[in-house]
């Protein structure tokens, strides 16, 4: 089967932008940072836990707190990957690499597309390293095998795809370090609403909203829950796979289908205004 | 090969390029020469699409500049070239080609060929950060000339390069001129672009003051270091 003509250089700018960042002494501190870490969670797998004064069984600990674990990991690697996002186009226009490639037959949006692809894909195989590891201590150590796990690390890579594509195109608008603070603080009221939104449906909530006046007016919250990037609303699509809970019909895949509708209006930006943007 | 017509530049209030039209044939040695900042550069980007003109076309073999494909079989040098310090000199060449989709085995065979013309033998697999300014310019023409390219774009060749080194790649240029090569020069050393130009146009605050062969322009007893010098003081 023929490649479509387009591809190659797209394919060849993914592999330059991966192999840069591998190449950059902070990238591999980054990374052995956060394996070393894994691995000493190692040890919360072997402790008595006792819930209402019963002593959970082992099956039970190794899911929740690998479910623990997955969200972290999860939610590390996205900040792992606004850091690694931010300062790329800056890089490849100090190091003269975009002048180099865009001198060539290469559109535009051949050349972002070739970054995005090549950001998303160190970060998806940087966060699926992580959590295979959980995944092979859990599967050797322990004797439980979570295939599932591995299915909800591909299903949170579309969260770092929404990080790869906000941080680029903040960055092209305002200073790096303000973009990735900006995309943090969107990843953080994201949390927040979610927070405030399972609280205000709690059996406690429910009973206090039967007294008048006794909760706050949580119509914007609302709001924001439902319109906001739901970063970690697919993180907990994703997370469900691991604890089997049930599967709700479109409540449970409308964050994933949230995050890949502002994928697609930010991407477009991006390439709107990389389109119009000089090249040094 | 090259065309620009009413090209025009804006940056907010200032005007870098004002309403410039000229054309370069096939084949044809071109020096664009002004002071620091007469729009020389800038130029270039447009013919690039590095920068979009406000007004105004450009075209390269007649294809419009925005077109990706009239980019094909150019080779570009840019003014204070930079390169990825964590590559060696061969690493850049190689990844060079390899954008332009050459072969492998082309690809080694070219960088071979292109490391010697540039005088880089024995250098090319250390890495940039240890080589110096001219080094780093010598693989950047290095890098233009891969892929055997048509028009040869050159903003500022030989700067940063000794004595010794803007005669060499003055000669590498003028063994390009057997080639049928087109060259587009953006200099300040009048004096090499005496030697092996055949038009020259000269602009000042972004306006075109003169084109014409590089023997039109000088005349008996003169350089064209006094044509230059006459032409943009007025």
């Amino acid at each position: 089967m023929k490649m479509p003509k387009a591809l190659p250089p797209i394919i060849r700018i993914a592999k330059y932008t991966l192999t840069d960042e591998v190449w950059q002494k902070s990238f591999v501190v980054m990374f052995v940072i956060c394996a070393i870490f894994i691995f000493l969670i190692r040890g919360c797998y072997q402790g008595n836990y006792m819930v209402n004064g019963q002593v959970l069984d082992a099956g039970t600990i190794i899911r929740a707190v690998s479910k623990v674990t997955f969200h972290v990991i999860a939610a590390g690697v996205m900040l792992v990957t606004a850091l690694l996002s931010m300062r790329v186009f800056r890089r490849d226009r100090d190091d003269g690499m975009q002048s180099c490639i865009l001198s060539k037959p290469i559109a535009r949006w051949q050349y972002v597309a070739g970054k995005i692809l090549g950001l998303w894909a160190l970060s998806i195989i940087f966060m699926f390293i992580l959590h295979s590891i959980v995944f092979i201590t859990t599967s050797i150590n322990l004797k439980v095998i979570m295939p599932e796990y591995l299915i909800a690390s591909l299903l949170c890579s579309f969260n770092l795809l929404f990080v790869v594509v906000a941080v680029l195109l903040l960055s092209l608008l305002m200073p790096d370090i303000v973009a990735f603070l900006c995309v943090i603080g969107i990843g953080i009221i994201g949390f927040v609403a979610d927070g405030i939104f399972a609280i205000s449906h709690s059996q406690m909530a429910q009973t206090m909203i039967q007294q008048p006046g006794s909760l706050p007016d949580l119509t914007g919250w609302n709001i924001v829950y439902y319109l906001w990037p739901k970063l970690s609303g697919t993180q907990q699509f994703a997370s469900s796979l691991i604890g089997s809970e049930g599967f709700q019909g479109f409540v449970s895949i409308y964050p994933l289908i949230n995050v890949l509708i502002y994928v697609l209006i930010l991407g477009a930006l991006l390439f709107w205004r990389f389109r119009n943007e000089d090249i040094i | 090969m090259i065309e620009l017509n009413a090209a025009t530049k804006r940056y907010g209030s200032l005007t870098a390029v004002d309403n410039v039209s000229f054309s370069i044939k096939t084949g044809e040695y071109f020096a664009l020469l002004g002071p620091n900042g007469a729009g020389k550069t800038t130029i270039v980007k447009m013919l690039l699409d590095f920068t979009q003109p406000t007004s105004g076309s450009l075209s390269i073999k007649g294809l419009p500049s925005t077109n990706a494909a009239s980019r094909t079989s150019i080779g570009y040098l840019a003014e204070n070239n930079h390169i990825p310090p964590y590559l060696s000199g061969w690493q850049y060449l190689q990844r060079c080609a390899e954008l332009l989709d050459i072969s492998r085995s082309d690809a080694m065979d070219q960088c071979r060929r292109i490391v010697e013309q540039i005088g880089m033998q024995g250098r090319e697999d250390t890495k940039v950060n240890t080589y110096s300014k001219g080094m780093i310019q010598r693989f950047g023409l290095g890098a233009a000339l891969i892929g055997n390219p048509k028009l040869l774009i050159l903003d500022e060749p030989t700067a940063g390069l000794d004595p010794i080194g803007i005669r060499e790649i003055r000669q590498l240029l003028e063994s390009l001129k057997h080639q049928g090569m087109t060259i587009f020069l953006n200099s300040h050393l009048l004096s090499e672009v005496e030697k092996i130009c055949d038009n020259a146009a000269i602009i000042n605050r972004g306006k075109l003051l003169v084109k014409d062969t590089i023997s039109a322009l000088v005349k008996d007893g003169d350089t064209l270091e006094d044509v230059f010098v006459r032409f943009v003081k007025g």
